[in-house]
């Protein structure tokens, strides 16, 4: 059975804020050292399916530099191995130009699925964490005889208007489709994630659902009823995080001692590639508790539970709390990080306060950034002495003279 | 003009007791995730030489795994990359290198497909970062047929360098291998040579029908120098020879310092390593660590000071590692103590261990030469059974099982040493009790040398 999974990785990732500024959300950092595609990308490999293409839109840069030729996934292969897919132009009027949901970016790819001879195409999504092995996935597609198979989960009743809710007969077949419903029966949400048999795949695309944009909102609704659509339900850890809170409470999870989603297993490896760096180095003064640390990593400072990147500096007599650091930030002596989100290479200048004051929301994005996390973005640099307030969002690259004198209160956006 | 490097990684280092049992000296870890070949490797591809050729003979099974195809120095290539050169046997000739000039002589081959002009040899026993590529320049300024890098050490330990003494040119006048006496100054030969490769084919070939165990420092640079242009290239910087146990301990330790002299996070000059895919260090709630250099895939739930931990070492709630070096997945059990030890990889430490323990500082009975510092040391894979007190400058083997210590009062003395078969207790005299040797703070300027590359002591002992 051949098997072709396509990766959507070209997501503008709008809920994580300058998180995604310049990059899909498919590439954010996660964990410290991975990026969330990691773990989709290492579930195929660990699963044996060797062939891999990723689909890109939005500013992949960031995403290509990190894949490159596939490496540290086993990737770089001759046959198969991974491709990455970019939007192109074309003189077709079926393909070509900007895709504007996930059923365009698999329509105007279609030639790699037919080239490839697939006998199945499995379609995943670049912006979630999770450990699954596809294969039970697949042969439980097999056995079905389906037409499309549909990664499932359950969740509670409050959460139903987030995900598309199935319904199934006892055998596993979807019976019934709602897109976000506010109120339901169904438990079962989909997890975005799809077995296609590969020609019907191309004859739904190609034909009836020519005109579809999104695979969950269109496509899936129109095979249920025209289709053998089967429901296969995943028992494990899996999290989207299209969110800040969503990303903010994931990362903050990998710190239990007994984590949800166990990092360290032998025999079911997060690829990603390492940076050649050398181990975490703690100084004489370092207070480390609970918190996750990359190689790299220079902690001389207060550290209380959080997600250390790889190179991240905190000097001595600086603190950082709850927050999640990436790489190459630097904290300055005496600065308070609590309960923020710093992108890599922000320098936080010394004494200089960040996350602090009462929990006002955020004035641009006042459903997104609520709970109290500061969020600043890449290479940002937070002059000495500078009080930033919670629920606040500094844009990439601001510079000190960007800053107010007098601080940035809470529920501002810089 | 092209250079190619050699790199001489047959030595056994057997100072470094049961570290080296069951590899090559270069491939023991170092740093944490590091092996100690990897800085001359490193060096090698930072200074732009993408020709590499590393040679073996001890137990190469985990350099070669260590190596592979040489992907993380960028050395998987189509033309050139690193070639991994064992002891071969011919029709009608020897195996084994039989010295690290012999090593060579039987790689000549290699030297002439390659069709280099120079050849770069090294060493895969030091902790350096040099770049090559100003003594390759000196070489060809001064029209040299060999140059040989050199550093000043002090006069107290001339008797285990090769001492040479140079004109203002920097021509080598005189050399002498590990002199007696200490009136030949202090300019030591780091064992790095550039050649001239028809040369040095030349008198490889001419000397090697007198002297089958051909070595550089014994036999080639001192004949060369009065026939050949021979200079001295200097070198001034951090350079040491992790040979005996203490010094290993000792150059390890100094990593903990944020000042230390080796830095490691230099982005113009990295250090390059096999990376294992392991998720970032944890500690805990209850883990605390100071002063310490951890690697990725740790888990700290007890606390750790002045201490090297490799790759996917378990520090246990309640366990106290303090001034050690312990390697890759080492798990050290609840409330154990770990007091001035090296741990090999894989080691079990059980539940209440207390290993380096008591004030009574004799030295191994079997190895009093190697074991004297007050460092315990664990060889890889050993199982320690729960609840031992074990002292100072006990030895304990690879792979020895819970069993062997049954002993009384559940305590191995000081200067003891754990084989698979059986524990070796020292002779009962009185117990040396003596301050405990300070920890180390200060640069190792006295590492000590153990030949270039150990092969020509693989012979004659």
């Amino acid at each position: 059975m051949n098997v072709l999974a396509m990766i959507l990785a070209g997501g503008t990732g709008p809920g994580l804020l300058v998180l995604t500024a310049q990059r899909p959300d498919a590439a954010v950092p996660f964990g410290g050292k991975y990026r969330a595609i990691d773990f989709t990308l290492s579930n195929c490999v660990n699963s044996g399916l060797f062939n891999v293409a990723v689909l890109t839109q939005y500013m992949p840069r960031s995403l290509n530099e990190h894949i490159r030729a596939g490496k540290p996934w086993d990737l770089d292969r001759s046959q198969g191995g991974i491709r990455l897919l970019h939007p192109y132009q074309s003189h077709a009027e079926d393909r070509g130009g900007w895709q504007e949901g996930s059923s365009d970016a698999v329509r105007f790819n279609l030639d790699v699925v037919r080239e490839s001879r697939c006998d199945r195409v499995l379609i995943l999504a670049g912006n979630q964490i999770y450990k699954m092995n596809y294969q039970p996935m697949l042969e439980f597609h097999r056995l079905r005889r389906a037409d499309i198979t549909v990664g499932a989960l359950p969740v509670p009743p409050y959460q139903s208007h987030r995900f598309g809710m199935l319904t199934t007969d006892p055998d596993g077949r979807i019976t019934r489709f709602e897109e976000k419903p506010r109120r339901t029966r169904a438990t079962l949400a989909s997890m975005g994630i799809y077995v296609f048999e590969a020609s019907v795949l191309m004859d739904i695309l190609l034909g009836p659902g020519r005109n579809h944009r999104h695979l969950g909102a269109e496509t899936l609704p129109w095979a249920v009823r025209h289709k053998r659509v089967y429901a296969y339900e995943f028992e494990g850890y899996w999290t989207n995080i299209g969110t800040i809170s969503a990303y903010y409470e994931a990362n903050m999870g990998l710190l239990a001692d007994i984590p949800a989603l166990e990092l360290a297993d032998p025999r079911w490896v997060i690829h990603t590639p390492s940076r050649q760096l050398p181990p975490v180095l703690l100084g004489p003064e370092a207070v480390t508790t609970s918190s996750l640390y990359c190689d790299g990593a220079r902690i001389e400072g207060t550290v209380v539970r959080s997600v250390i990147g790889p190179g991240v500096y905190v000097a001595a007599g600086a603190e950082v709390r709850d927050s999640i650091i990436m790489d190459d930030t630097v904290i300055a002596t005496g600065a308070v990080v609590d309960r923020a989100i710093l992108d890599k290479e922000v320098q936080v200048g010394e004494g200089a306060r960040v996350g602090t004051g009462d929990n006002i929301p955020n004035s641009t994005a006042p459903t997104l950034l609520n709970t109290g996390i500061t969020v600043v973005g890449k290479r940002a640099v937070i002059p000495a002495g500078a009080v930033i307030g919670r629920n606040v969002i500094i844009r990439p690259r601001a510079t000190p003279a960007d800053f107010p004198a007098d601080g940035v209160p809470g529920g501002a956006t810089l | 003009m092209r250079v190619v490097a050699m790199i001489m990684a047959g030595g056994e280092g057997s100072r470094l007791t049961v570290l080296s049992e069951q590899r090559a000296k270069p491939s023991v870890p170092f740093a944490g995730k590091y092996r100690i070949i990897d800085f001359t490797l490193s060096n090698c591809v930072n200074s732009r030489i993408y020709d590499v050729a590393i040679l073996t003979q001890y137990r190469p099974h985990s350099l070669n795994e260590h190596i592979g195809i040489g992907r993380p120095w960028d050395l998987d290539r189509m033309t050139g990359g690193v070639r991994l050169l064992q002891p071969y046997q011919a029709r009608g000739s020897q195996g084994w290198y039989r010295g690290t000039a012999d090593a060579v002589y039987q790689n000549i081959d290699y030297l002439l497909n390659r069709d280099a002009d120079l050849v770069l040899i090294l060493s895969g026993d030091h902790i350096y970062k040099m770049d090559y590529r100003p003594m390759i320049a000196y070489h060809e300024e001064k029209g040299a047929d060999l140059t040989v890098a050199v550093m000043n050490v002090p006069l107290e330990e001339t008797d285990r360098f090769g001492i040479m003494t140079v004109n203002k040119a920097g021509r080598v006048l005189e050399f002498y291998e590990k002199p007696k006496t200490r009136d030949k100054g202090t300019l030591a030969s780091m064992g790095i040579y550039v050649f001239n490769v028809p040369k040095l084919i030349e008198r490889l070939t001419e000397f090697h029908q007198k002297e089958p165990n051909l070595d550089f420092g014994k036999h080639v640079i001192p004949a060369m120098i009065h026939e050949d242009k021979v200079y001295a290239y200097p070198f001034e910087g951090y350079w040491v020879d992790v040979g005996t146990v203490d010094a290993y301990w000792r150059t390890s330790l100094e990593l903990c310092d944020p000042n230390s002299p080796l830095n490691l996070w230099d982005p113009h000059w990295v250090i390059r390593t096999l990376s294992q895919e392991r998720p970032p260090v944890k500690c805990s709630a209850q883990g605390k660590v100071v002063r310490a250099l951890v690697s990725n895939g740790c888990t700290i739930h007890g606390y750790v000071e002045h201490s090297v931990l490799s790759p996917g070492v378990y520090v246990s709630p309640g366990a106290i590692v303090r001034d050690a070096v312990i390697m890759n997945d080492t798990w050290i059990g609840p409330g154990a103590i770990v007091d001035k030890a090296v741990v090999d990889k894989q080691v079990l430490i059980g539940a209440g261990v207390h290993l380096g323990w008591g004030d009574d500082w004799r030295p191994n009975a079997e190895r009093p030469d190697w074991l004297d510092t007050g460092i315990t040391v664990v060889g890889k894979g050993a199982h320690i059974a729960p609840n031992l007190r074990i002292g100072r400058n006990v030895l304990i083997y690879p792979d020895v099982d819970e069993d062997v210590f049954s002993v009384p009062d559940g305590l191995i003395p000081s200067g003891a040493t754990v084989t698979p078969q059986a524990v070796l207790f020292p002779p009962a005299t009185p117990a040396v009790v003596a301050a405990s040797p300070t920890p180390a703070t200060t640069v190792s300027t006295s590492p000590a040398v153990e030949g270039v590359s150990g092969f020509a002591q693989e012979v004659s002992s």
